[in-house]
């Protein structure tokens, strides 16, 4: 495990970063803002580029060449009880091999089942047996990959009855056994915890903060009875705030920026980015909350960005 | 069976068929929280369609149009529930799409245009879809007028459609923002093609169409000419001139991308 730690230790300390949508693609092509943000680093969603042969595959090219770029993935379901998808890690490495990722990550989830795909982030059942399943399969990975995996915990609405483990103590354990690394989203801990009466400080205490990589912030939606993983509003301060305590405790760890819905423009989401500042640098002031209607229910974990408007790009020629 | 999998199978069994087993969120979860079982298990039953009818919508906007966005939704709710995503890319899920209306038909044994219209519909935009993403030949040379005959090769993002609708052009009057009403019925032959990422509709007649299915099928200008004479009964010298006349369909063919030019 040493081995693995060590690659761990080798991932670069990214700063910020922003995740990598098409509304934005012209504006970071176009060099916008080059001044505020040199370091500025991007994270792709790993299916909306594995599988292309237009002008996805060909944006993610020219971003990697300017921006360090990472590869976040929905879709390898790592937690499944299906067999792994050998043709979709054929697929990421390919990608992976071409833009030269700092780092490939995914979600501690399962996507489906039975040859089925959800499309969603399901919940695990964190027993001891779905620890060795999942530890088996990260080992696997790792070893198709050539690299570490990093695993991010996931915004959840249900607990399995029959769960034995906290979810902290699940990813510690499997952090240590295949020497995989972590994403730490601080909403979904705050979403999570929210709608399970749980206490997210109480979560981060117990998180092993010492292999996290990368962290996430995002918006939720506030429905009063319970929180949905929109990622389609500003952060809300008591993520900021957990954001400050988490960025001390992982010395601090690369921060990434999701916006999924309701995309503001590049310029709106430098701007919410830029408020990670504060907290990085200790402030404890909090940010006042913008007024946030809560409107009807949105979707947890959105990924209608994921789908292209091919008709944005489609001409028509007479004969 | 494991836990794990007897867990993940009857959950993802509830997500696609949430009224089949009343008793699954009090069976799998705790119920505990602010949510609790039932209305944390809904979260994610409604995330699932909603999720898909969004993707849905976006790889047939057209279609959408056609049929306003309720029904539209109404035959999504359907066709997942009769064929539930399979891959890991949301870019698959409208391919089965046009045939799962083809055997669901809402007119039953009376059958009505418009229901051929929206299959008609559902198969180009998801051909338009597919074109968005395909392996292309940007970045390479493509074939130039002094390009031999001999060598021209249809490119790597070129397809074919035969329609009973005038499917493109109700299409693109959909992307411009008009309202169109569904077309009556008339054979229409497409060509789509992409350079520079940007996909051309290309209205063909229907001589054209079989010129180009045979050079999809491997052969050459001069044998897919002498194939198209004799099928539709033409002179061929006249149909190799027609082919090589200065506006000829070789000409603007060879402009909008068509051909690569093969080493011999």
């Amino acid at each position: 495990m040493a081995a693995a730690d060590d690659a761990l230790t080798a991932l670069p300390r990214l700063g910020l970063g922003l995740g990598l949508r098409s509304v934005h693609f012209e504006a970071i092509l176009a060099g916008a803002d080059p001044g505020l943000w040199p370091d500025l680093w991007f994270e792709a969603i790993s299916e909306n580029f594995m599988d292309s042969g237009g002008r996805p595959r060909a944006t993610i090219r020219a971003v990697a060449e300017r921006h360090p770029v990472v590869l976040h993935g929905v879709s390898l379901s790592i937690g499944s009880t299906d067999p792994l998808d050998f043709g979709y890690l054929a697929a990421l490495k390919r990608l992976a091999d071409e833009v030269r990722p700092a780092w490939v990550s995914d979600h501690l989830c399962w996507t489906g089942v039975n040859g089925r795909n959800s499309h969603d982030l399901l919940p695990m059942l964190l027993t001891a047996e779905s620890l060795a399943h999942v530890a088996q399969r990260v080992r696997q990975v790792q070893d198709y990959l050539e690299r570490p995996l990093i695993l991010e915990n996931p915004s959840s609405y249900v607990r399995f009855a029959s769960s034995t483990l906290e979810e902290p103590d699940f990813l510690r354990a499997l952090a240590e056994e295949t020497g995989c690394g972590l994403l730490l989203d601080v909403n979904n801990v705050f979403v999570t915890c929210f709608n399970a009466g749980a206490d997210p400080v109480a979560y981060l205490d117990a998180f092993p903060c010492e292999r996290v990589v990368q962290m996430h912030l995002a918006g939720h939606q506030d429905l009063g009875t319970h929180l949905i993983d929109t990622h389609d509003r500003p952060v809300r301060p008591e993520v900021w705030e957990l954001f400050r305590i988490a960025w001390a405790r992982t010395g601090g760890a690369a921060t990434l920026l999701e916006w999924d819905d309701q995309i503001p423009d590049f310029e709106g989401c430098l701007a919410e980015l830029a408020k990670a500042r504060r907290y990085m640098a200790g402030d404890t002031a909090p940010i006042v909350a913008e007024t946030d209607e809560a409107g009807d229910e949105g979707i947890s974990n959105p990924l209608g960005f994921i789908v292209p408007r091919a008709m944005d790009g489609v001409f028509e020629d007479a004969a | 069976m494991s836990g794990l999998a007897a867990a993940q199978r009857r959950m993802h069994d509830a997500l696609v068929y949430p009224a089949a087993d009343p008793g699954a969120s009090r069976a799998l979860f705790a119920d505990g929280g602010r949510l609790g079982a039932a209305a944390g298990l809904a979260v994610y039953q409604r995330g699932y369609f909603l999720r898909i009818a969004a993707c849905m919508r976006e790889q047939f906007p057209a279609l959408c149009h056609a049929l306003g966005r309720a029904l539209f939704d109404d035959f999504v709710a359907d066709y997942i529930r009769d064929c539930p995503p399979e891959r890991h890319t949301l870019y698959d899920l409208g391919r089965r799409f046009d045939g799962w209306m083809a055997t669901n038909r809402p007119d039953g044994a009376a059958p009505e245009p418009w229901v051929d219209f929206m299959i008609d519909l559902a198969r180009f935009e998801y051909a338009v879809f597919v074109m968005f993403d395909a392996e292309g030949h940007e970045g390479r040379p493509f074939a130039t007028p002094d390009t031999a005959d001999a060598r021209l090769r249809l490119q790597p993002a070129f397809a074919l459609g035969r329609y009973g609708f005038p499917v493109a052009a109700y299409y693109h009057a959909v992307r411009r923002g008009e309202a169109p009403s569904p077309p009556e019925p008339a054979p229409s032959h497409v060509a789509l093609v992409r350079t520079d990422y940007v996909t051309r509709t290309v209205p063909l007649g229907e001589t054209h169409h079989a010129f180009l299915t045979a050079m999809q099928a491997g052969l050459g200008v001069d044998a897919a000419l002498a194939e198209v004479s004799a099928h539709f009964g033409l002179d061929p010298d006249e149909a190799r001139r027609s082919w090589r006349a200065p506006e000829g369909s070789r000409t603007r063919w060879i402009e909008w991308g068509f051909f690569v030019a093969a080493d011999l």
